[in-house]
This record gives structure tokens, C-alpha cells and sequence, in this order.
């Protein structure tokens, strides 16, 4: 047989088999290196620092169970969210990403290792990127071999799909989710495989601590049932399928009604029924399997088959009957939004005002998986080629992935692994076709050629793609070839067709191998680079702090929130309550340890369209409402002055279209545009837009900075007008360095019981109209 | 310090000794006194100086007095001989009811013959001693602050002349006590005023005033209101941690610092558009602080400067390179801090300030006794601050014994505990030390000394080693143990 070129042969195949182990081990480490060193940027550019949003409530929250206790922690009712109604946040929350938290912190305490909890939480989602990479390794090597699970551990690693959810600091449910999706998985694969009860159990228990901590573990409740579906239908059922399925959904289900915030819906709504479903119709079809194997009459079969079809539609039938009774609750809006792009703006315009909620731009596909994106389709294309069970569950995962990914910018992140998972198929797919020396013989009979190379095919296809472990190929050869699965051949089939009377087809001599594998190298190189760039410049803000170039070239750090933030924090009373913007909850309650109106968690949609018709409303409408509420101060975001564009002009129409949604005959979004239907704060602006509470926080007093020269509003590149606005309810009570921050107090009633528009005339010694109406007193309570 | 000298001393020797304490000292007239005030923000420095002629023989003890209002504020209370470097020892005999002061005795360096003089001086910080007024200031308004005294120095003995000088850093004085209808020592004019300065004196004949008759009907109270234009500095608490480590070579300082402006409080609100205003024409508001520059030791590295929600950006640290220690040298490394915001009056601004130094500029090893000691910064100074309560941690290495050490002055209670940190075994002793009132005279050295065997060295590398020895032999065992179900 001809070779390409020549392989050792004196290598005993223990030594091969160490050798292989070693770099194995070498390689996943090198791989974890990577993954934590390329989610570093964040701390090295800026410092240790949590990052965005919600990662302040869980870092808050992480903080009350290391300090506290578990049992504190989960009794935890915190008064100062969602301010006056407090929020009960042990019910609330997925706990698992806190637990893991406070579990390292009290091991690493045990051992006499003080680490800061700030620390742990900010290098939980590197550390967990490490095992990641390690699970998906595990996963890929139980669909080809160990060289693609090398591969995918390394493409998960660094790819920014994924990096995005996970650098450092971003210290968010996602941060673990992943790890314990693909081990779930694994874990699934492996039950399925082996009919093994201790990998259901397994896959079971990592669905709790995947339901513990993430709302996304939803997705494992319909790809498992989805993928057994799709196999029964196939005619692959089997004992293994019947003791996985039934040993992962009795005990996950149990397990996931542990966590108080899941309790009782994985059977009392929509989202989980399809899990339920699936586990009754395996048991009818287990019991009517077991049925034909002991009754031999044709007749008996096909009625059992019609009674089982018949209990099947009944099933469905009891379901979808419950769910019109009230037994079941239907969808969420969240899940309707998943099929209709448009639901959530006409409905829900809370999920809609989330950025990482609009449907996904084609250019972020690249910029997240760069080239993973065209070898995806051909992993998924290779695992046709074999289909076995677990190919089944690769597809089913790529399909419904790549719709959910194209719906929502957030669920790239479920798609990324299998992105991963069948790039790696593919492109080791092509290196083992590549670096594999045999070479098709011209001479022999092309039939008997398929059959010689596929022992060889198999071998080095289970070898990573270096040359040592080429060089084993060889030596397993001789130990492996008898037992090598039919279905590797097909794959060696599909890489070199052949057809009988032609000439014999493959790859012949060095150059050819290494023209391909060159190409192949480079454009991993390319996949680094890109990683590299895209994880440094776009994923690696804390976007708590903002970084800006002085001058000289050197950085410089604008760090207005942390200004403002800490003022609240020191110099105003403790029981003082503070209202903003959604948006900014999270971090109040996190930086400035003060209550808040709303926060992130989004959950009375009410509450925040109190807000929002608090802002959008004059100062004479929104008075009231503050002071019904308590609130002290009222903080804004302003970019005007830097040109900061996330500011909260920019996110005002959805003030104003949250607070339509519930208060629809004063609250009217047209009346915020010009006439012309532009969206203007200069002297065009609406008389409305021109009275919101909002557009007078923002540029109160803001054209006196540019002294004689025109005030331009860098944000929006819009001359505002040099009147200025007045504030005669709120005084203003701190502006941090670069003005982006405004907080404002709001004013007590008159001691006099004026009104205090009336007080504030009288004390700049304006003398009342006579012509006007005297000004009624407001009803203020 | 003075009120520790007090629990310890003074209640002892009060009992023991009874009310004669007063004439325990020898007999002495006050030929002059005459003191300097400096008035400032949070602290006032006072200088007095008598002028003391011995009436009999072998005179030594001369005892000072202090009025119980005066004694509450003193933070520092020092004596010299006019010229010469050396403190004369102090001790305090506590508060004498029926003399209504508080007493010391000095001991001068020589005992003088009859007729034999001396100069003493006696310097004091005050603290707590100022208080804005108005209490509130707008921001761009300037700030004025007003100092109350006792006009009369109280001292045990005659004195023939006294007078007192109040030296504000302004000369814009808006007002002081004016004594209209004191004539009791002078027939000139009691009071004279004199650009920045105002003098109460000269007044002659003074009997001994340390007793409660005189205080009750010839002492007065001066009150002086004056302009000071910058701003007014507390630390409301400092704790500071060094940590000594031999196996990094390392003297670790941590301060967490509670800083506050005591000025005048911001009335109304902060307007950031006046605040960049006035910084644009160089005219900042007075009570605010904008920046903060700290000394710190020559030769630190890796400095930090953070508050609750994360490091602070705007600082810069200019490293003097190290100098060895027993080498008299003024290098500084010097920080620029910059709070997150201007701190304006009431303010409070909170945050951690820490930096490692080579632990040979710090540390010896007596060879005579086999003991370490090093000498560990008691504070650094804030500019014209003070320190309300400090709390001072020094943490040995691991093993350290028979430990000894030695402030520079008393602290109010101390006391020995054990810190846990890094993969320790049994822990570190810590010693930790509590003051009030520290100013910028109490920056001094803490020495300790204690014994650290070459073997508490090896504890560490040996716990980790055998805790990977023992998970590497639970690994052996249990890859080479089949627990399957056959």
C-alpha cells in the first residue's frame, strides 16, 4: 500500500497510548489557559470590577450569602428594591450561580485562603469558561472522536460568541449556564449511549443545578424530550432511550421543583409539557414493546397500536384540555416573542426595550463565530453521513439553535456551543482526510479499496491532528481496526467517492496535503486573531467604566457613575430612596446601597410605567407621584456633554411607550415628536417633550456651560436653546465630573402651602400676573 | 494619650497621695508667660512659654496647669527648655477638684538655687477646638471659623507678667472679645489688634490661679471669629493594618480612611456648572477639598487607592527610591489623591489607601538577643486633619514569639489577637493598638521585636506540601481501587 509518507513503527503501543494521554491532557490545559487568559481583558484594560447590570444584583446578593448564610440568604427580603413593595429575593432569584460563589468562598476561606468575594465573583465566569471548554470536549468526543473534542474545546474557549456572556467581571447566570448546559448534555448523550440510570441520574442532577441557575434551562427541558421524540418517530427506540429518558426526567423534574423560584411549573405550564408529554408516551410505547415481544397475534398488534396512538391524542388531548381550564398556564409573552419577531413591541414593550432582546443583525453571526459559521453546516451535513443517535440530538440542537440565535441577539449564546461542537466535527473531519498517509492505490480494484482505508481513516481520525499522535495511527491500527464501527468507513466514503470503473480517487503525494492543511491552519490563525480583536475591543467593557484617550495617547477612565454613585452612598441619608430608570437599579442598589423605585428585574410592569409617566410628565403631574412614593432623588443619565449616546434621552420614547401602555389618555408618544415627527430636543422640540420632567432634568441649566456660545447636545448634534429650562419642584443636588450623571432632590411641600412654582417665584421676588388666574393649590398626599 | 495618662497614672497617685498633691512640687515664680496661639482648621497649635525663677533651693518639679475644658481638647502636650532639643518628662497628676485644673509636673534637667531662672516652653494641640461659623456656607462663599479660650494662663504659682497672642492665617479677623470692663490686671487696654495677630495683655500680678476661686471670678472667656479659607479636615476613623511577611520581604500598609469635611456645611446644593466655573477662573471654593497629597515612605511599591465600589483612577504616585534604614534622608514618596467627588463641607468621602515596602528599610535583627524588630509607621499625616479614632493592627509573620513593643506614646488600650491569612496553619499574632486624637505630632514609630525561629519559616511550604501530598495519594488510591458493582 502506498504512503504518503512513513510513519514509525518500532513505538509500543503503551508508550503511544501515554504519549496520547499526556498531550491530551496538555492540550485541555493549554486550552483552559486560553480560555481564562482571553477573558482577562476586562480586568487588565480596566480592573476588577463587576460589570453591566444585572451582575451588580448578583454580586449583591453573593455578598448577603458569604456574609450572612445560606438560610439568611434564602429567607432574604429586601426592602429597598421596588421601593415601597420590597422584593422577596430568595423566591425570586435562580440561586445556583450565587451558591457556587459562596461554596468557593467558604472552601477558599476553610483553607485559609481570604480571597475577596468582589474577586471570586469577577473570575467565576473565566473559571467556568475553563470547564466549559473541558465539557465540550467531552461532548464532541462522544459524536467523532477525541482529536474534534480538542478541537471544539478550543473553539469554545475562545470564540466570542461566547466570550461575549462570559468575561470577567460579567458576573451573570450565563456565566455557569453553559458549563452546565453541555454537561447536561454530555451527560444525556452518555445515558443514551450506554442505557445507563447513573448518567440519566447524572444528566439529572446537572439539570438541577442548571434549573438552579439559569431561566434558560427551559431549553434542556425541550431538546431532551425533542430529541427522543425524534428518535421514537425514527423507529430507534430502545431499553437505553426508555431508562435514560426515565431516569433523567423523574429525577430532574423532583430536582427542579427544589428551587422555589421553579416550584410547581415544570407541571403546571406550557414551557415544560412537552418534557411531560414525551415521558408519557415513552411509557406507552415501553409497555407496548413489552406487549409484542410476549403476543404474537397480528391482530392484537395493530389494536394495540390504534389503542396506543389513542392514548397518545388523549394525552395530548387531557393537556391542551387543562391549559383551556386553567391548569396549566399557557405560554409567556417571553415565549410567544420567540416565534412572532413583532409580538413583544405591540405587547410587552419592557422586552422589547431590551437591546440583547431585538432579533439578531447577519454581521454579529460573523463577528461572533467568524469562520465556525460556514463549517457549522457542514459539521451538521457530517453528521448525517453517520446518524447515529447521537447525531440526531447535534441536528436537532443546530436547528432549533440557529432559529432561536437568528430571533434574539442573547440566545447566540445557546447556539454557540453546537456552532462549536460541529465546526470541530467538520474540520477534524478534514484534517484526519489530510493528514492520513495512505494513499488510494491506482492499480487495486477500487472496491477493495474503501475497505483498506477505512481501518486507517478511523485510526488517525482518533488521534489529535499533530504528528505524534499521527504516528500512533499505526500501532492502534493493529488494535482497534476489527472493532472500528461501520459507520467511520462511510465517512472515509463520503470524503474520497469513488465509483466502480473509474480511476480511483484521493489524495495523492505531500503537496496536496499540505496546500489544504495550510489553508486550514491559517484560517484557525485567523479564527484566533479574530477572537482576540473582537474579545478585546468589543466584549471587554465594563461599561460601568467608560475609557477615553487623553491627548498624549494614554488612557483615560471616565468613571461618572462610580462618582455619583459613591456620593449617594456617603452624603445622603441611608433611608433615602432614589428614581431611575430601570436601567440603573441594580447598580444603585449595588454601588449606592440606596432603595430604588424599579430595577432590572423587571417584574411589576406597573411600578416602572410609574416611572416612566414620572419622567415623561410635566413637573406639576410628576410631583405627586414622587411624593407618593417617598422618593429623595431622582438620578438621570446624560450624555449631552461627552456624548455618551446610551443616555436616557435616547431611551425616553420607551419611557414614554411603557407608560402609554398603562395609562394611554395622558401619556401619548406622538406628542413627544415634532410635527414633522422628528425626534428633536432643540428649540423645535414639542411643548410637551420641552415640559417632561426628563428633557428639564437633562438640560437644566446645561447651556450655561458654553457660556456666550451655542449649546450644541453632542449626543444627538442638536443646538438646544439658550432659555434653559426651570425647575421649580427639584433642586439639583449633584452632576458628576462630566455631567453624565444628574441627580436631583426633590423638593419637601411649602412649609406655607403654596405650591411650589408659586414659592419659587415669590423667592426670586417675581411679582404674580394679575391677568393670571391665582394658581390652585395641588392636592399633594 | 492624656486621658490614658490619666486612667493609668493619675487615679493611682491621686488616691495614694490626696489633695496635697498640689503642693508637692517645689516653690517657683512665673517671672513671664506668654502665649502663642495659631489658630487653624481642625488643629490649633499653642505655644507657652514660662519664664521661671525658683524661689528656694534645689527647685525641680515645676507643675503646669490646665483648665478642664482646655485638657479635654489637648491632643499634645510637650515641654522643653527654650533651645534645647531635649523633652523635659511629664507627669500628670490628674484633675485637682479643689484647684479646678488639671496638673502636671515637669521635671527640669537641672535643680535651680533661689533666684535660679529657666524658660520653658510648653507646646499643645488642640483639637476639636474650631467650629464654622456660620455653620452653613453656600459654595462659593468663603468660610469663617470661631476658636474659644480661656484668657488667663491658670498656673500654680505667682506670675508677673502674662500675655496672649491669637495669630490667625488670615488677617480678615471679623471679631473678637473685646474685655470692655476687664481692668482687673492692666490699666491699658486689654486687648490690642495688630493685623493677623490679637494680643490679650500684658497683665501683671497675677496670683496663683489654679484654683477654683480664681477661675470662678477672674477668668474670662475670649471668643475669635476668623476668616479660613481652606478646608476643614476630620478623619473620623483610620484603621490601619501592616502586615509583615518574611517570606515576601514585604511591610504591607493598609489605611481605610474615613475622611470628612467638618467645615461649614454645604448649604443648599452642589452646582457642578459653578464648581468647573470657578475652577476655570482659578477661583475654587474655599471649604471644598479637591485633592489630597499624602508622604509616604521612600521606596513603597504597588500602591492602591480604593473606595466600596472599586479602584480610583485618579491618583498619581511619584516613588522616591528606597533609602536604607538608620540613613537620615527627607525623601517622600508623594500621592496625589483625588477623591471620586469635591469633597465640600460635611461631606464624607470613605476609602483604602495601601502600599508595600521593603521590609529591610524597616527591620533589624538584634544579634545579642536573636530578636527582630522593626519599626512600623504609626500614621501618615493628613494635612491639618485629625485623627478622631485610630486603630492600629501590626501583623507578625506566623510563629513569631516573645513579642515586645514600644509606641512612641501610650495608646488608650491594646491588645493581642490572632489574624488568619494566607494558607496559615495557626494563625499570625496581631497586635493592635487604639488612639483618639492624633495629629500631625503623633506620626511616630511603633517598634516591635519578637523572635521568629527559622523554622516557622517552613511551616507554610510544608502544610501546602503535605496537602498535595495528600490529595495526590487519594488520587493513587482511588485510580488503583475498583469500587464497581461486579
Amino acid at each position: 500500500m502506498a504512503v504518503a509518507y512513513s510513519l514509525p513503527s518500532d513505538v509500543s503501543p503503551a508508550t503511544v497510548t501515554n504519549t496520547r494521554s499526556l498531550l491530551r491532557i496538555i492540550a485541555l490545559a493549554l486550552i483552559s489557559g486560553a480560555a481564562i487568559a482571553s477573558r482577562l481583558f476586562a480586568v487588565i484594560n480596566f480592573e476588577s470590577i463587576i460589570h453591566e447590570f444585572d451582575p451588580w444584583f448578583n454580586y449583591r446578593a453573593t455578598r448577603v450569602l458569604a456574609s450572612e448564610g445560606f438560610y439568611e440568604f434564602w429567607n432574604w427580603f429586601d426592602p429597598t428594591a421596588w421601593y415601597p413593595l420590597g422584593r422577596v429575593v430568595g423566591g425570586t432569584i435562580y440561586p445556583g450561580l450565587m451558591a457556587t460563589s459562596g461554596v468557593i468562598y467558604n472552601v477558599l476561606h476553610a483553607l485559609h485562603l481570604p480571597v475577596d468575594i468582589r474577586n471570586i465573583c469577577v473570575l467565576l465566569a473565566p473559571g467556568f469558561s475553563a470547564l466549559t471548554a473541558w465539557s465540550t470536549y467531552m461532548f464532541t468526543k462522544e459524536m467523532k472522536d477525541e482529536s474534534a473534542g480538542l478541537l471544539a474545546a478550543a473553539f469554545i474557549g475562545i470564540v466570542p460568541g461566547y466570550i461575549s456572556r462570559s468575561v470577567a467581571g460579567s458576573y451573570d447566570n450565563e456565566a455557569i449556564a453553559i458549563f452546565l448546559l453541555m454537561f447536561t448534555f454530555f451527560c444525556w448523550i452518555k445515558a443514551l449511549k450506554t442505557g445507563s440510570a447513573l448518567f440519566g441520574t447524572l444528566a439529572a442532577l446537572f439539570y438541577f443545578y442548571m434549573v438552579a441557575a439559569w431561566g434558560g434551562y427551559a431549553f434542556i427541558t425541550n431538546m431532551i424530550p425533542l430529541h427522543s421524540l425524534a428518535l421514537i418517530l425514527m423507529g430507534r427506540y430502545s431499553s437505553r432511550l426508555y431508562v435514560a429518558y426515565s431516569s433523567w426526567y423523574a429525577i430532574g423534574t423532583l430536582a427542579s421543583m427544589q428551587v422555589p423560584f421553579v416550584g410547581f411549573q415544570p407541571v403546571r405550564t406550557s414551557e415544560h409539557m412537552a418534557a411531560l408529554g414525551v415521558f408519557g408516551l415513552l411509557q406507552i410505547v415501553a409497555f407496548a414493546e413489552l406487549v409484542r415481544t410476549h403476543v404474537s397475534s397480528k391482530q392484537f398488534q395493530s389494536l394495540l397500536y390504534a389503542s396506543v396512538i389513542g392514548m397518545g391524542i388523549l394525552g395530548a388531548g387531557a393537556i391542551i384540555g387543562l391549559t383551556y381550564k386553567g391548569w396549566i398556564a399557557p405560554w409567556t409573552g417571553r415565549f410567544y416573542s420567540l416565534w412572532d419577531t413583532g409580538y413583544a413591541k405591540i405587547h410587552i414593550p419592557i422586552i422589547a426595550s431590551v437591546s440583547e432582546h431585538q432579533p439578531t443583525a447577519w454581521p454579529s453571526f460573523f463577528m461572533d463565530l467568524h469562520s465556525l459559521v460556514f463549517l457549522f453546516p457542514a459539521g451538521v451535513v457530517m453528521c448525517f453521513r453517520q446518524l447515529r443517535d447521537e447525531h440526531v440530538f447535534v441536528i436537532i440542537y443546530a436547528v432549533v439553535a440557529s432559529y432561536f440565535a437568528g430571533v434574539m441577539v442573547r440566545l447566540m449564546l445557546t447556539l454557540t456551543p453546537v456552532v462549536c461542537v460541529a465546526a470541530a466535527i467538520a474540520f477534524s473531519s478534514l484534517l484526519d482526510t489530510y493528514i492520513e498517509p495512505t494513499e488510494p492505490d491506482v492499480a487495486d480494484d477500487s472496491s477493495g479499496k474503501i475497505a483498506e482505508t477505512a481501518p486507517a481513516v478511523d485510526a488517525a481520525s482518533s488521534g489529535s491532528s499533530t504528528a505524534v499522535s499521527a504516528s500512533s495511527s499505526t500501532a492502534k491500527k493493529t488494535k482497534k481496526a476489527p472493532t472500528a464501527p461501520p459507520s467511520v468507513s462511510a465517512v472515509a466514503a463520503a470524503m474520497t467517492p469513488s465509483k466502480k470503473g473509474e480511476k480511483p480517487r484521493g489524495i495523492f503525494g505531500l503537496d496536496t496535503r499540505f496546500i489544504v492543511l495550510l489553508n486550514a491552519v491559517g484560517m484557525l490563525l485567523f479564527f484566533v486573531l479574530h477572537c482576540t480583536w473582537v474579545t478585546s475591543t468589543a466584549y471587554s467593557s465594563p461599561s460601568v467604566v467608560l475609557a477615553s484617550q487623553n491627548p498624549d495617547g494614554s488612557q483615560h477612565i471616565i468613571d461618572d457613575f462610580r462618582e455619583a454613585y459613591y456620593w449617594l452612598r456617603q452624603n445622603t441619608p441611608e433611608n433615602s430612596v432614589v428614581m431611575s430608570w430601570w436601567d440603573y437599579g441594580y447598580q444603585i442598589a449595588g454601588m449606592a446601597d440606596r432603595a430604588t423605585l424599579v430595577d432590572n428585574n423587571t417584574w411589576n410592569n406597573t411600578h416602572i410605567a410609574t416611572v416612566g409617566k414620572a419622567m415623561s410628565s410635566s413637573e406639576e403631574v410628576a410631583y405627586p407621584i414622587l411624593r407618593k412614593h417617598d422618593v429623595d432623588y431622582v438620578l438621570i443619565i446624560f450624555g449631552g456633554l461627552l456624548g455618551y449616546s446610551g443616555d436616557d434621552i435616547n431611551k425616553f420614547l420607551w419611557m414614554v411607550r411603557i407608560a402609554q401602555g398603562v395609562w394611554p389618555d395622558e401619556i401619548q408618544e406622538p406628542n413627544y415628536f415634532t410635527p414633522k415627527g422628528e425626534y428633536k430636543v432643540d428649540d423645535m422640540a414639542s411643548p410637551t417633550m420641552k415640559n417632561s420632567l426628563m428633557y428639564k432634568m437633562s438640560y437644566y441649566r446645561f447651556p450655561e456651560l458654553f457660556g456666550t456660545s451655542q449649546a450644541i447636545d453632542r449626543v444627538r448634534g442638536q443646538q438646544i436653546p439658550k432659555a434653559g429650562t426651570t425647575l421649580d419642584y427639584l433642586d439639583e443636588a449633584f452632576t458628576s465630573e462630566n455631567w453624565i450623571v444628574r441627580i436631583y432632590q426633590v423638593k419637601k411641600e411649602d412649609i406655607l402651602g403654596r405650591d411650589l412654582k408659586s414659592a419659587n417665584a415669590f423667592a426670586q421676588g417675581k411679582k404674580r400676573k394679575r391677568t393670571k388666574p391665582p394658581v390652585r393649590r395641588k392636592a399633594t398626599v | 494619650m492624656l486621658k490614658s495618662w490619666r486612667c493609668c497614672l493619675s487615679l493611682f497617685l491621686l488616691g495614694v497621695l490626696g489633695p496635697g498633691v498640689v503642693s508637692a512640687g517645689h516653690s517657683f515664680e512665673n517671672t513671664a508667660i506668654v502665649r502663642t496661639v495659631e489658630l487653624g482648621g481642625s488643629l490649633v497649635h499653642v505655644t507657652t512659654t514660662y519664664a521661671v525663677k525658683a524661689l528656694e533651693d534645689g527647685s525641680r518639679l515645676y507643675t503646669l496647669a490646665l483648665a478642664d475644658s482646655e485638657h479635654e481638647k489637648t491632643s499634645w502636650l510637650e515641654a522643653k527648655i527654650k533651645g534645647e532639643a531635649a523633652v523635659l518628662s511629664l507627669e500628670e497628676f490628674g484633675y485637682s477638684p479643689d484647684g479646678g485644673a488639671y496638673l502636671y509636673t515637669v521635671e527640669l534637667p537641672n535643680a535651680l538655687k533661689a533666684n535660679g531662672t529657666a524658660n520653658l516652653v510648653v507646646e499643645t494641640v488642640q483639637t476639636h477646638v474650631t467650629y464654622p461659623w456660620p455653620d452653613q456656607a453656600a459654595q462659593s462663599d468663603g468660610q469663617s471659623l470661631k476658636y474659644e479660650t480661656d484668657l488667663l494662663v491658670l498656673s500654680p504659682y505667682h506670675t508677673a507678667v502674662q500675655r496672649t497672642k491669637i495669630r490667625s492665617p488670615l488677617p480678615q479677623i471679623h471679631s473678637y472679645t473685646t474685655l470692655d470692663d476687664f481692668d482687673d490686671f492692666t490699666t491699658e487696654s486689654p486687648v490690642t489688634k495688630s493685623g493677623a495677630t490679637i494680643t490679650y495683655g500684658p497683665y501683671y500680678n497675677i496670683p496663683p490661679s489654679s484654683n477654683k476661686d480664681f477661675i470662678a471670678e477672674k477668668q474670662k472667656h475670649v471668643i475669635v471669629h476668623y476668616a479660613y479659607d481652606n478646608p476643614m479636615l476630620e478623619v473620623l476613623s483610620l484603621k490601619r493594618t501592616a502586615e509583615i511577611s518574611h517570606w515576601g520581604a514585604n511591610l504591607n500598609i493598609e489605611d481605610k480612611v474615613h475622611l470628612q469635611n467638618s467645615g461649614a456645611k454645604l448649604k443648599g446644593h452642589f452646582s457642578r456648572l459653578e464648581h468647573q466655573s470657578s475652577q476655570y477662573y482659578g477661583r475654587p471654593s474655599p471649604q471644598m477639598l479637591p485633592a489630597l497629597t499624602l508622604h509616604l515612605p521612600a521606596g513603597i511599591h504597588s500602591a492602591y487607592f480604593y473606595d466600596l465600589v472599586g479602584n480610583v483612577s485618579t491618583s498619581h504616585l511619584r516613588v522616591a527610591p528606597s533609602v536604607p534604614k538608620g540613613v537620615q534622608s527627607n525623601l517622600n514618596s508623594v500621592m496625589e489623591l483625588r477623591p471620586r467627588y469635591p469633597l465640600m463641607g460635611g461631606w464624607n468621602y470613605s476609602f483604602t489607601l495601601g502600599w508595600d515596602s521593603p521590609l529591610r528599610d524597616y527591620a533589624g535583627w538584634d544579634k545579642q538577643t536573636g530578636k527582630y524588630i522593626v519599626g512600623v509607621p504609626l500614621m501618615t499625616i493628613i494635612n491639618g486633619a485629625v485623627v478622631n479614632d485610630a486603630e492600629i493592627k501590626i501583623i507578625l509573620p506566623e510563629g513569631a514569639t516573645d513579642i515586645d513593643y514600644s509606641p512612641p506614646f501610650p495608646s488608650l488600650h491594646s491588645n493581642l489577637s490572632t489574624h488568619v491569612t494566607y494558607l496559615d496553619t495557626i494563625g499570625r499574632p496581631a497586635i493592635t493598638l487604639h488612639y483618639k486624637d492624633l495629629t500631625y505630632n503623633h506620626a511616630g514609630t511603633i517598634y516591635v521585636t519578637y523572635k521568629a525561629p527559622f523554622s516557622t519559616l517552613l511551616r507554610k511550604p510544608m502544610a501546602v506540601a503535605a496537602a498535595f501530598i495528600s490529595l495526590f495519594l487519594v488520587g493513587f488510591a482511588a485510580k488503583r481501587v475498583d469500587i464497581r458493582i461486579k
